[in-house]
């Protein structure tokens, strides 16, 4: 079981489903909510200088593409870059209603992002991340 | 000569009759008969030395005229033979042939030339005016004959024609004739000779150099011609323009010559393109250029502007040749073109966004919609009306994902115009298939009949036909007949560079009168059967074209169908 993830989804019910599914199938103790790409980056920022808890930081983040302020390709953009370099081992699994294939395409040249699945998340979806990041 | 002969010969007879009369009355006067013989005698001596003296006198008169007589004669003679053998000589050397015409006796006589030159022999050459006449050809005798008539009838001066003439092998050649007129001591035209040249070669290649000529006076294509050298790095200086060109820039001929035909550019001429021009002319090298020009108006016009070099024989640059086209229209389609493309690309562009973000935002609330019923599995429901609600509820939603995600495929094919092809093995593909559908095959065991003996490989899209061989055979299986085992045929042949494919089977079919136009479109049923959607054939059809291929249906209700898949083997 992980310790921390971060959803980061624009769609509360999407949101709300991530929780449940997760909670279901005990994939984490703690869920972290981001509205949009911005809201992410900010919380990344403030846990940077939370020097109390060291090892407080998600494991692994589930990305919506479509999102408004900051979409999930700027996000990717950001957090790839130096300023985040502390946190860029984190693994991002891109979790998308998107059907064009060049975001499939896109998705691989970030090399943070581990797999590009398709909503709803399911529990079976969740045993296959599971295999997967061990 | 006679008449002078008989005159001295009447003056002798009537001298010595007056001088015998005379001297027999004297004798019968004063002298008496005894003396006769002595005076008869006298008389006679005194007559035959008057009469001697008398033809001395005439004789030596004719000798001085007839020695002069024969003096001039012999200088004509002289001057003839001379000018014979002159004569023959010219006509030896000329290439020219001569013709003698006596023109009161209409007799006419040829040297060798007319066998050498138009190929008749002796015999074939008439002797008369009507022969040369019936030489000339039909179109030019007319205008000819005036000519020449007129001449010998001394209204002109000199005689010379061109005319065709025709030779003994029924061809014709182009010929120059030039005559003199001899005339008697009235004036009158006795003789006339003439020298008849062949001009075939000139006249065939004036004949040549004005069809060529044509080219350029002819021509919609403008067509200028330069000196060699540029002065102050300008365009040399026109030395010929064309109609062409005056119609197209409006500068007539007069205009223009001697000028450079920098005098067409105009401030929005391409300076890279006229820059290009200038180091061409520099290095003595053919270039095009596509430029903006001035007309006289100054109007601009588009043009597409060539200079080639033209060099003598003896490899100097002898001078330029332009030749310009007014591309205006071809330049304002072009952009018409390219601005029509922009918009379809555009537009083509927004409406693939357009379908992807719509399914997107069907998918979104739709995957949470699923999600949502996942977690209800789970959840024991008490109340058998909200079980049945949710049931239902349920279905519909399942329902409305397969409907989108076929569509969504639908999509994705369609946006997929250069699709990856590989060299693939028929027997290897069907082995996949078969595999997927193994359940189904279990459960009917159809006879299945293969024969990819002919072709074995194809060089398609693997994924593509699978897909496609997956849809045909679900749909065989799906629509047999109940009241035989269902029987399915797939070969495939070659022809040309076409690999053919035909799948066959006896299954319930599709009435084609009342549905060809149907049959591949999209959500179109002809079988109320629960799991038929309507859209396999139009995702086969879909997939066979954007690997370039064809499909074709034959299908009798009741005995089957054939579908006749046709694709391109080439390597790509």
């Amino acid at each position: 079981m992980l310790d921390q993830i971060l959803c980061i989804d624009d769609d509360p019910i999407t949101l709300m489903l991530c929780k449940k599914v997760i909670i279901k199938s005990s994939f984490s103790n703690e869920i972290i909510t981001a509205q949009n790409g911005e809201e992410a980056l900010s919380y990344f920022n403030t846990i940077r200088y939370v020097k109390n808890k060291p090892n407080q930081q998600p494991q692994l983040i589930f990305l919506d593409l479509n999102m408004p302020v900051m979409g999930g390709w700027e996000f990717l953009d950001h957090f790839n870059s130096p300023e985040f370099s502390e946190f860029n081992t984190i693994k991002v699994v891109v979790l998308s209603s998107t059907i064009d294939p060049e975001d499939l395409e896109k998705a691989k040249q970030y090399p943070m992002v581990i797999d590009f699945l398709s909503k709803p998340i399911t529990h079976s979806m969740l045993e296959y991340l599971k295999n997967k990041i061990e | 000569m006679k008449n002078k002969t008989n005159q001295v010969i009447i003056i002798y007879i009537l001298i010595s009759m007056f001088v015998a009369i005379v001297s027999h009355k004297l004798l019968q006067e004063y002298i008496s008969d005894s003396n006769n013989q002595f005076y008869n005698f006298t008389k006679d001596i005194l007559f035959i030395f008057f009469t001697g003296i008398i033809f001395k006198l005439i004789l030596s008169k004719n000798d001085t005229r007839n020695i002069a007589i024969f003096e001039k004669l012999k200088n004509t003679n002289d001057e003839i033979k001379e000018s014979n053998e002159k004569y023959d000589i010219v006509a030896k050397a000329t290439s020219d042939t001569i013709w003698d015409w006596k023109i009161q006796e209409d007799s006419f006589s040829w040297n060798k030339g007319i066998e050498s030159v138009f190929g008749y022999s002796d015999n074939e050459v008439g002797d008369s005016s009507k022969w040369w006449f019936d030489k000339i050809h039909p179109e030019d005798s007319i205008k000819m004959s005036i000519k020449l008539y007129s001449f010998i009838e001394q209204k002109t001066e000199n005689w010379q024609d061109q005319y065709r003439f025709k030779c003994a092998n029924d061809t014709y050649k182009y010929v120059l004739d030039r005559g003199f007129l001899l005339k008697d001591e009235n004036g009158k035209a006795i003789r006339m000779i003439g020298a008849i040249q062949d001009i075939t070669k000139q006249k065939e290649e004036e004949q040549r150099l004005k069809l060529l000529e044509t080219v350029i006076t002819q021509s919609k294509d403008s067509i200028i011609i330069t000196e060699t050298d540029s002065i102050d790095g300008k365009i040399p200086n026109i030395i010929y323009v064309n109609p062409a060109f005056s119609i197209m820039s409006g500068y007539e001929s007069d205009d223009i010559i001697g000028k450079s035909p920098d005098i067409f550019n105009s401030p929005n001429s391409d300076s890279n393109e006229l820059e290009k021009l200038l180091d061409a002319i520099k290095n003595k090298e053919e270039c095009l250029i596509e430029t903006i020009s001035l007309t006289k108006d100054k109007e601009e016009y588009w043009v597409r502007f060539s200079m080639i070099p033209i060099y003598n024989s003896e490899n100097e640059l002898s001078h330029w040749i332009s030749i310009q086209r007014d591309i205006t229209d071809e330049k304002n389609q072009e952009k018409e073109k390219e601005q029509l493309i922009r918009e379809l690309t555009q537009n083509n562009k927004d409406l693939k966004q357009f379908s992807y973000i719509t399914s997107h935002n069907l998918r979104a609330p739709l995957s949470n919609l699923t999600g949502l019923l996942n977690l209800l599995e789970d959840i024991p429901i008490e109340n058998q009306e909200l079980k049945e609600i949710l049931d239902g509820f349920n279905k519909s939603t399942h329902l409305l994902n397969d409907t989108i995600n076929d569509l969504v495929k639908v999509i994705i094919i369609k946006d997929n115009p250069s699709i990856q092809k590989e060299a693939v093995l028929i027997k290897e593909i069907f082995e996949n298939v078969f595999s997927q559908l193994n359940f189904q095959i279990e459960l009917y065991k159809p006879i299945i009949k293969l024969n990819f003996e002919k072709v074995s490989i194809l060089n398609i899209n693997k994924a593509y036909i699978e897909s496609i061989l997956l849809n045909l055979l679900t749909n065989a299986i799906k629509y047999k007949s109940e009241n035989r085992k269902l029987k399915i045929t797939i070969t495939t042949h070659e022809i040309d560079d076409t690999v053919v494919l035909i799948f066959k089977d006896n299954g319930i079919g599709i009435d084609l009168e009342r549905n060809r136009d149907k049959v591949f479109g999209l959500y179109q049923r002809f079988h109320n059967y629960p799991d038929s959607k309507g859209l396999g054939l139009y995702l086969v059809k879909s997939q066979v074209e954007t690997m370039g291929g064809t499909i074709e249906i034959e299908s009798e209700v009741n005995k089957g169908t054939t579908f006749t898949l046709t694709f391109k083997n080439k390597q790509q």
